[in-house]
């Protein structure tokens, strides 16, 4: 026998040997087997369920490409004084609110504080 | 009248048959499936047993890996399944080893750590024959597979997987090569390599 035949005869033995032991699980094993099987299968036959885990890639890009678009196509025509004193404005009116004093003086003057509002800031200060 | 009724009525018939057909799809897959892993279940469970000497254990990696094949590649042409089955398998087989290597360095510093495979000793009584005409012959073929399962040991991963998949398996070199994600050429490799180490050990007259 040369060295390619005695190859052949060990390789024949080894598969013969494994296939034996196959073939002598026992049937507890076989069983659980086949109820590994059929859960896999049922994944299978079971309609596609909807998941938001598969969407949360593509809706986090498309959250953070229109925030982009938002923040690169926003008018930037106010000057910067501009949008410093309207954050002011905000803020005090956030402290009012929050200060809890009574806001019925303020509704009876509206049109007072409308008037105010559009007037220079000279006469805002008591300087005009 | 009669043409507008056809516009309406035509793409509903359309879709209604094209679900048909998914369905029908969908069966024939699933029966191709099953048939196809109630074949290789049997001989992926032995060697998910040999890799990782613990009968549960082996049945989960199973499991895992029908589950994945199923779920993930299903879709996939029959003759893909089995190369991409034994790469899933193969690689929740790797999964355990190295969890298994990480929990017994960490109760390596526990004291009075013992081994997990410590109680887990076959017992003898279980391998005792029952008789029969062709117990002999079981007999014989259980300690050749004993040796050979302790010379499998011996052997680096990558050989093993090549042994077990080329010559137990029968697959080609072309399909090792998936199931292992190397190229042809190591498969070749590391499958001579195996095979000169296994006929050292077991000699020429296992």
């Amino acid at each position: 026998m040369n060295t390619d035949e005695r190859t052949e005869v060990f390789e024949q033995r080894a598969r013969e040997a494994f296939d034996e032991s196959v073939a002598a699980l026992d049937a507890q094993t076989r069983s659980r087997l086949n109820h590994a099987r059929q859960a896999a299968l049922d994944e299978l036959r079971a309609p596609q369920r909807w998941s938001w885990r598969g969407w949360a890639p593509a809706g986090a890009f498309a959250v953070a490409v229109l925030a982009a678009v938002l923040l690169w196509s926003a008018p930037d025509t106010a000057p910067p004084a501009q949008v410093a004193e309207g954050a002011a404005a905000d803020v005090g009116v956030v402290e009012i609110v929050a200060s809890g004093e009574d806001l019925e003086l303020a509704r009876e003057d509206l049109e007072f504080y409308d008037w105010l509002a559009v007037q220079p800031e000279a006469v805002r200060n008591g300087n005009g | 009248m009669a043409s507008s009724d056809t516009v309406h009525v035509q793409p509903a018939r359309r879709e209604a048959a094209v679900a048909e057909i998914r369905e029908e799809v969908c069966l024939d897959q699933s029966q191709a499936l099953d048939r196809f892993l109630a074949g290789v279940e049997r001989r992926a469970f032995r060697i998910a047993e040999m890799a990782v000497r613990d009968r549960d254990d082996a049945l989960d990696i199973v499991q895992v890996a029908m589950l994945r094949l199923a779920r993930n590649y299903a879709a996939r042409p029959s003759e893909e399944w089995k190369p991409l089955f034994y790469r899933i398998l193969y690689n929740g087989i790797r999964d355990w080893q190295r969890r298994r290597t990480v929990r017994s360095r960490i109760f390596a510093f526990l004291p009075g750590s013992r081994r997990d495979d410590d109680d887990e000793q076959d017992d003898p009584l279980e391998r005792i024959s029952d008789g029969g005409p062709d117990a002999t012959r079981r007999l014989m073929a259980d300690e050749a597979m004993e040796r050979l399962e302790q010379a499998l040991e011996s052997l680096p991963a990558r050989q093993r997987e090549a042994f077990t998949l080329r010559c137990l398996e029968g697959m080609d070199v072309a399909e090792t090569a998936t199931a292992m994600g190397c190229t042809a050429g190591s498969v070749k490799t590391h499958y001579f390599r195996a095979l000169q180490t296994l006929r050292a050990q077991l000699g020429e007259v296992w």
